[in-house]
C-alpha cells in the first residue's frame, strides 16, 4: 500500500493508503475529520469540499494517493484559535444554513470563491456554487452570505 | 445587542457546531467494534423468489452474517402497519392492508425492495459479497401508473387484493355539488397529474443499532425525524417491549418527510446486531436513495369548476387517483384521501365541493408524506383550474380570484371540506401581494423580455393550508443551581431551528439567559412522549408546549419571589428577568429565584427543593390554518422552451412569528422544493419493465443556486389564531403549496399568445417547446 505525507490543517501526516480510498474516506475515517461531509457518490452534491492547496476539490472525486505532498484544508480548520472565518460568520449572519449537511462544502467552496475572486458578484456566486446543492435554504440566504463573507474577507 | 424574545431574529445556537464541522450526524458515529451493513435489494418491479443462495457470500472474507425473508419469517417477526388517518373505504370496511415486512419474503413488488442484509466487517466487503449472493427471480408483470393499475386485467400485485385497490374516500356534499354543476352557466373540466417526486435531503438515511446482552435492551441512532412512534413500530416488529428500545437522532440532514417513516433497515440491524453481538452501521449511499426513500406527491386528477355567469365559484369537484406503490407505508393511503381533501377549493368561497380520492397499488417504491402531503396537491389542483376558468372565460385572472376569495367577514368559517378556518384576511392577504409584485412596471418587463426574443408572464396563486402531525407534545425544563436551564421536547429540528427558537419561548417567558439554555431533542429516554416533526407541527404542537412548561414554570417562580419578599404572589411581575412587587416596588431577580428553588430554607411552604423543574404535555384541539399568496413572473425562451423563474413575491399568514429570520427560511425552503417540482424534479419507472429510470443525481434534477428567482417574503401578523396559546399556524410546508400554481401559472401567461393551455410538471424545456410546437401545429 503506497504510504503518503501530507499537511491537513496544518498538521503533518503520514499514512498508509489502500490505492483506491478516497481523499473523502481518509479524512472522515481515518483522519476523524467528519466535518466533511458525504452526500452523494456521483459527485454531483459538493457537501465534500475541502480546499487542496487553497483549491477547492470536491474530496470524493479524489484519491486518498493523489493528496500525497498536498496541503489540505478542510472546515475544522477554518476558524482560527477559536474565532469564526468571516465567511462562516456570514452564513450564521444571513441564514445560510438549516440542516447544516451541504454547509462544510458550500463554505469551503465560497472561501475558495470570494478568494479567486476578490470582487464577485451574485452571478458570479451562482455560478461558482453550481456544483454545490443544498435542499434546505433555497439558497437566497447563502448567496447574500458569500457576498458578505467576500466583502468581509476584503476587510 | 442581540435581542432574545418572541418575534427576534435570533441567530441559530446550533449554527456554530454546523459551520465548524463538529455537528454529529449518523455518518459521524464510529463506535467501537462496529460492523457495516449493506442491504440487497431487489432488481426487478415484480417477481416471485424462488429461492436465495448466500453460500457463497457467506464464506468471503469479513461476511459475519446474511439476513433473508426466510430467516425473518422463521423469527415470526411482524409487519409493520400502516397508521394512516384514513382506514376505511367508502363503505366502512377497512382499507386493503397487504403485510409489510422489513424483507420481501417470497415475491418482490418493486425495485430497491429489500431482499437480504448483508453484515460485513466493512462496507467494501459487504459490496463483494452482495454480488455473490444468487436470488432466483421469477420475473412477473409489472403495473407502475396507478390509472393503469386500477384498469381490468392490470398485472395483480397482491393476490387478495382485487384490482390493486387499497381505498376509497369522499368528502363534502356530492347532492349538493351536483345540484351546483346543474345550476352553473360555466363548467370547466382539467385531467392533471402532480407527478411522483422525492424530497432528497442531502443526508442520506443511515442507523446504527447495538444490543446490550447485560440489560436486555437495544440501542438505535438514526437518522429520523421521529423517534418515538418509530421505536414502537420497530418494537412490534421484533416483539419486544418498547422500553427496552431506547431511541435517539443525532444532528439530522434535512427530512421533508423523507425520515418520517418506519423503515424496514432499523429492525433488520437491530435484529442482526444482537445475533453477532456487535453494534451494526448501515448508511444509504445516494442511489439507493432514490429507490428506497418514501416517494410523495403522484396523483392523477380531474378538476371541475363551476360557476354562474358573473364568474361566481358556485361548486369544485375532485376526483383523484393517488399511487402509494406496492404497501401501504406509514400513512401512504392517507395522502391522497383525507391528506387532500381537507384544504380543497384554496382560500375561495365555494358553497358546495365534493372530493373522491382513491389509493392505489402499483410495482414502484411507496409514497409517504412529502412536505405538504396533499396539500400542495390540492392548492395546485384549484389554482390550475381556476387559471384555465380564467382564460377560457376571457376573465382577468387576478379579477376572477378577487371576487371569489373568501371575505374577511366571513371568518369563522368552515369550509364545505370541514376545515376551521378561524383567522386570516384572504383578501387583504391577495392584494399585498400584488401590490409587492410590482404590476406597474410589468408591461415594460414585458417589452423589454420580447426585445430578447422572450415571453414574459405572471400570475398569482393565493393558497390554504393546514398543519397536521401528532396532536400532543411534551416539554420539560430542569433548572441548574447557577440559573443554567436544561429544556426538553418531544418535537424534532431536522434543520429548522428549534434549538434556537424554543429556548427564545422560554427565554420570553421566564427572562432566563438565552445562552444558559440547553436544548434536547429527539430522544426516547430523554422525554417521555414525542411526536417528532411532520405537518408543520413543530411551533404549534411542540412550541405551544413549551410555552405552557413556561407559564406553569413562572406560577411556581412567583410564589417563590413572593415568599423571598414576603409578599404576595399576585403582585409579582416578571420584566427583564426581574421579579417586581408591583405595591412595594421590591424585586428579587429570576437567577435568584432559581437559586433559592435548590434551598429548602428559602422555599415557601409545600415546595420542595428543584421545585420550579416542570415537565408538561400540551395537547392541541384543532389544527392551525396558514395561509397566504405567491405571485411570480417568469420568462420563456419559446426557441429552446426554457423557463427563468425571475420574482417571486409572497406574503405568508402564519399567524404569530416566533423568529421571522427562520420562518424567512421556511418559506424559500419549501419556494425551491416547490420550484423543483413545477420544473424539474419527476420520478420516473420505466412502463414496461417497471425499473427506475431516475435512479441518481444525474437523472434526477435538484434546484441549484442559478435556478431560483430573487424572493421577497413577508409576513401578515394581524391574524394570530387562537387555537394554540402562541397564535401560530405552521409555517413549514407553505412554499411548496404556493410556488408549484404560481410557477406553472406564469409560464402559460407567458404562452397565452400561443394557445397553450396546460403542460403537465415538471416544466422542462423540451416539454414547453412541444407544447408550442404542438399548439402551432394546431
Ligand atoms: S459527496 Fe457529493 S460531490 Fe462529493
Ligand atoms: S442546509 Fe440542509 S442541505 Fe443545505
Amino acid at each position: 500500500m503506497p504510504v503518503i505525507s501530507l499537511s491537513v490543517n496544518g498538521i503533518p501526516v503520514t499514512a498508509e493508503v489502500e490505492p483506491r480510498l478516497l481523499l473523502s474516506s481518509l479524512l472522515r475515517d481515518h483522519l476523524g475529520l467528519t466535518g466533511t461531509h458525504v452526500g452523494c457518490d456521483t459527485s454531483q452534491c459538493g457537501a465534500c469540499v475541502v480546499h487542496v492547496d487553497g483549491k477547492p476539490v470536491k474530496s470524493c472525486a479524489m484519491l486518498a494517493a493523489q493528496a500525497d505532498g498536498t496541503q489540505i484544508t478542510t472546515i475544522e480548520g477554518l476558524a482560527q484559535k477559536g474565532k469564526l472565518h468571516p465567511m462562516q460568520e456570514a452564513f450564521r449572519d444571513n441564514h445560510a444554513l438549516q440542516c447544516g449537511f451541504c454547509t462544510p462544502g458550500m463554505v469551503m467552496m465560497s472561501v475558495a470563491l470570494a478568494t479567486e475572486q476578490p470582487d464577485l458578484d451574485e452571478a458570479a456566486v451562482c455560478k461558482g456554487l453550481e456544483g454545490n446543492l443544498c435542499r434546505c435554504t433555497g439558497y437566497q440566504n447563502i448567496i447574500k452570505a458569500v457576498m458578505a463573507g467576500a466583502k468581509a474577507m476584503r476587510g | 445587542m442581540e435581542k432574545y424574545g418572541i418575534g427576534q431574529p435570533v441567530r441559530r445556537k446550533e449554527d456554530v457546531r454546523f459551520l465548524t464541522g463538529t455537528g454529529t450526524y449518523i455518518d459521524d458515529i464510529k463506535p467501537d467494534n462496529v460492523a457495516h451493513a449493506l442491504v440487497l435489494r431487489s432488481t426487478h418491479a415484480h417477481a416471485k423468489i424462488l429461492g436465495i443462495d448466500g453460500t457463497e457470500a457467506e464464506n468471503m472474507p469479513g461476511i459475519l452474517g446474511i439476513v433473508t425473508g426466510k430467516d425473518w419469517i422463521a423469527e415470526d417477526f411482524q409487519p409493520m402497519p400502516t397508521k394512516s388517518a384514513v382506514n376505511k373505504k367508502i363503505d366502512g370496511t377497512p382499507l386493503n392492508q397487504p403485510p409489510r415486512h422489513a424483507l420481501a419474503i417470497d415475491r418482490v413488488r418493486y425495485v430497491g425492495e429489500p431482499v437480504a442484509l448483508i453484515v460485513a466487517e466493512t462496507v467494501s466487503q459487504a459490496q463483494d459479497a452482495a454480488e455473490a449472493v444468487e436470488v432466483d427471480y421469477e420475473e412477473l408483470e409489472a403495473v407502475t401508473d396507478q390509472v393503469k393499475a386500477l384498469e381490468p386485467g392490470a398485472p395483480q400485485i397482491w393476490d387478495d387484493i382485487e384490482g390493486n385497490f387499497c381505498l376509497d374516500f369522499e368528502l363534502g356534499d356530492k347532492e349538493e355539488t351536483e345540484k351546483a354543476f346543474k345550476g352553473a352557466d360555466h363548467v370547466i373540466k382539467l385531467d392533471l397529474r402532480n407527478q411522483c417526486v422525492t424530497a432528497t435531503p442531502i443526508e442520506t438515511r443511515g442507523a446504527i443499532a447495538s444490543y446490550d446482552k447485560d440489560t436486555g435492551k437495544y440501542f438505535l441512532q438514526n437518522a429520523t425525524q421521529n423517534v418515538h412512534a418509530n421505536r414502537d413500530t420497530f418494537a412490534g416488529v421484533l416483539k419486544i417491549p418498547s422500553e427496552d428500545l431506547h431511541h435517539v437522532a443525532p444532528d439530522v440532514g434535512g427530512g421533508f418527510g423523507a425520515k418520517n417513516s418506519g423503515y424496514p433497515e432499523p429492525s433488520l440491524l437491530l435484529y442482526a446486531s444482537k445475533k453477532i453481538d456487535r453494534p451494526i452501521k448501515w448508511i444509504s449511499d445516494r442511489n439507493e436513495s432514490f429507490a428506497a426513500d418514501t416517494h410523495g406527491r403522484d396523483q392523477a386528477t380531474t378538476v371541475e369548476l363551476a360557476l354562474d355567469k358573473d364568474g361566481m365559484f358556485l361548486g369544485l369537484r375532485t376526483k383523484t387517483i393517488g399511487n402509494i406503490g406496492a404497501y401501504c407505508w406509514t400513512v401512504g393511503p392517507f395522502t391522497p384521501t383525507g391528506g387532500s381533501a381537507r384544504t380543497q377549493g384554496g382560500p375561495y368561497y365555494f358553497p358546495a365541493m365534493h372530493y373522491t380520492g382513491i389509493a392505489a397499488f402499483t410495482n414502484t417504491m411507496p409514497l409517504d408524506p412529502y412536505r405538504g402531503a396533499g396539500r400542495p396537491e390540492g392548492s395546485f389542483q384549484i389554482e390550475r383550474i381556476v387559471e384555465l376558468a380564467a382564460r377560457e372565460l376571457g376573465i382577468d385572472p387576478v379579477e376572477l380570484r378577487r371576487k371569489n376569495l373568501m371575505p374577511a367577514d366571513s371568518l369563522p368559517r368552515k369550509t364545505p371540506m370541514g376545515l376551521d378556518v378561524d383567522t386570516g384576511n384572504f383578501p387583504e392577504v391577495f392584494e399585498r401581494t400584488l401590490k409587492m409584485s410590482d404590476r406597474a412596471g410589468f408591461a415594460k418587463r414585458v417589452a423589454d423580455s420580447a426585445a430578447k426574443g422572450l415571453k414574459r408572464g405572471f400570475a398569482i396563486a393565493p393558497y390554504l393550508e393546514c398543519t397536521g402531525g401528532g396532536p400532543k407534545e411534551f416539554a420539560g425544563v430542569k433548572f441548574a443551581r447557577d440559573g443554567s436551564a436544561a429544556l426538553r421536547v418531544g418535537s424534532m429540528s431536522t434543520g429548522m431551528g428549534q434549538e434556537t427558537s424554543m429556548p427564545q419561548i422560554l427565554s420570553d417567558r421566564l427572562g432566563i439567559d438565552f445562552d444558559k439554555i440547553t436544548y434536547v431533542q429527539g430522544d426516547t429516554d430523554a422525554t417521555p412522549i414525542g411526536g417528532g416533526h411532520g405537518g408543520s407541527r413543530n411551533m404549534e404542537v411542540g412550541g405551544s408546549a413549551v410555552l405552557q412548561c413556561a407559564n406553569e414554570v413562572l406560577v411556581k417562580a412567583k410564589q417563590i419571589a413572593a415568599h423571598l419578599l414576603n409578599s404576595n404572589a399576585d403582585d409579582m411581575e416578571l420584566s427583564e428577568g426581574v421579579f417586581t412587587d408591583v405595591k412595594t416596588d421590591q424585586s428579587v431577580s429570576m437567577v435568584d429565584v432559581v437559586a433559592a428553588s435548590f434551598e429548602q430554607s428559602r422555599l415557601p411552604d409545600g415546595m420542595e427543593e428543584g421545585a420550579l423543574d416542570t415537565d408538561t404535555i400540551y395537547e392541541r384541539e384543532i389544527i392551525s390554518c396558514p395561509n397566504g399568496c405567491h405571485s411570480a413572473e417568469v420568462e420563456v425562451d419559446p426557441e429552446t422552451g426554457s423557463v427563468n423563474v425571475e420574482h417571486m413575491w409572497v406574503v405568508d399568514d402564519f399567524g404569530t412569528i416566533i423568529n421571522p429570520m427562520l420562518a424567512d427560511g421556511q418559506v424559500m425552503g419549501g419556494i425551491a422544493q416547490g420550484l423543483g417540482q413545477a420544473l424539474m424534479e419527476e420520478i420516473i419507472y420505466d412502463e414496461d419493465s417497471g425499473q427506475l429510470v431516475t435512479g441518481s443525481l444525474m437523472d434526477y434534477a435538484l434546484p441549484r443556486a442559478d435556478s431560483m428567482p430573487k424572493m421577497e417574503m413577508a409576513f401578515f401578523e394581524d391574524a394570530p389564531t387562537a387555537k394554540n396559546p402562541l397564535g401560530v399556524k405552521g409555517s413549514g410546508e407553505a412554499g411548496c403549496c404556493g410556488a408549484p400554481p404560481a410557477i406553472v401559472n406564469a409560464v402559460l401567461d407567458a404562452l397565452k399568445d400561443d394557445g397553450v393551455l396546460h403542460i403537465e410538471m415538471p416544466l422542462t424545456s423540451e416539454k414547453v417547446w412541444r407544447a408550442i410546437a404542438e399548439a402551432k401545429a394546431g
